[in-house]
């Protein structure tokens, strides 16, 4: 159960893929800060920022964190990652502090 | 199609990133060939600058540290290791962006072919020679233009490379390889030579043969180097590299 507070860290190797990696500051649950790292591709580049920024005050739960990414990359293109690789790469982050 | 040739020599980090993007801005189509002074290390747009690089080493090597527009990974660009190229090309040339890589990653290889070597396409943006990286690019796009840049490597020395570079587990395990060393190669290694000319002949032809161009060799205009200009100071800041 990740719910609650703490620092979590993502790190995943999408196979044929690039590596996204994920620090995650959660409070009461809910995503609070978010950055996303890595070495894929993502057009226009700017919208991780908006990724990042549709990412918080979100529920740490897996549908309501697709949700939030689909729509902040609405007409973005992904190259060697996908909406499901972010998805996974955040809900698999574990916890190295908490808080 | 008509492209511009610019021959470039040394510069460090800084005004080889803010050239690249001035070209790009200017959006004419033209092929860079370049080299870094001092020996740099360029870092994706979305990758962060402490997971990826040493940095103490970096400083006792005098090895700088720049963020790319681009995406992608980490390089390293040594002085005497590599040659980089940058290609500025209207979008409308490629259906999709995928396709522009290969387009460009295909004049890659026909130059490799130019100086004897059999070079294959590998996942989105890597070339390789019997399964060893040989060069990486990235690009971005803004208002109509390409701007893809990328790296082939002459000479690598494989632990300096990976010194300077965090290179995380996950990466190399996926490739199923042992020792880093062998994940990568280089022109000296494959034909036993260097020559620098014959290098940047090679990249050329392949360049004319994959896109049909015709090369014409030209200077920055005046407009883009003031324009570079004044996206060094960018490159150069704090507020740009440690962004992510």
């Amino acid at each position: 159960m990740k719910a609650g507070n703490g620092i979590l860290k993502g790190e995943y190797k999408v196979k044929g893929g690039k590596l996204i990696k994920c620090m995650i500051e959660l409070q009461e649950g809910k995503i609070k800060e978010i950055k996303i790292h890595g070495d894929f591709f993502m057009y226009p580049e700017e919208a991780i920022e908006k990724l990042e920024n549709g990412l918080k005050e979100i529920k740490f739960e897996e549908e309501e964190i697709k949700d939030a990414i689909e729509k902040a990359l609405k007409g973005v293109e992904l190259i060697g990652v996908s909406i499901n690789d972010f998805v996974y790469a955040i809900m698999n982050s574990k916890r190295i502090q908490q808080i | 199609m008509k492209l511009r040739l610019l021959i470039h020599e040394y510069n460090n980090a800084y005004t080889n990133m803010a050239i690249d993007e001035a070209l790009l801005q200017s959006a004419k189509p033209t092929l860079r060939l370049y080299k870094w002074k001092p020996s740099a290390i360029s870092i994706g747009y979305f990758q962060s600058i402490k997971e990826e690089v040493n940095l103490a080493e970096c400083g006792r090597h005098g090895v700088d540290v720049v963020r790319r527009i681009t995406g992608g990974g980490a390089v390293y660009h040594d002085t005497h290791g590599e040659i980089t190229y940058s290609v500025v090309l209207p979008a409308s040339l490629f259906p999709t962006i995928m396709e522009s890589y290969h387009a460009i990653g295909k004049c890659l290889i026909a130059g490799l072919r130019e100086l004897g070597i059999n070079a294959q396409y590998a996942g989105i943006n890597d070339i390789v020679v019997n399964g060893k990286k040989i060069s990486g690019s990235a690009q971005t796009r803004r208002h109509g233009f390409i701007l893809q840049h990328g790296t082939l490597l002459i000479k690598v020395e494989p632990e300096k490379m990976f010194s300077l570079l965090k290179v995380g587990k996950e990466k190399i395990s996926d490739k199923e390889i042992k020792r880093i060393e062998e994940r990568v190669t280089s022109i000296e290694k494959e034909i036993g030579r260097i020559d620098e000319e014959e290098i940047k002949n090679a990249i050329i032809k392949g360049f004319e043969i994959g896109l049909n161009a015709e090369f014409e060799e030209r200077k920055m205009e005046e407009k883009e180097k003031r324009m570079a200009e004044k996206l060094v100071e960018k490159y150069e800041s704090r507020e740009w590299n440690f962004k992510r």
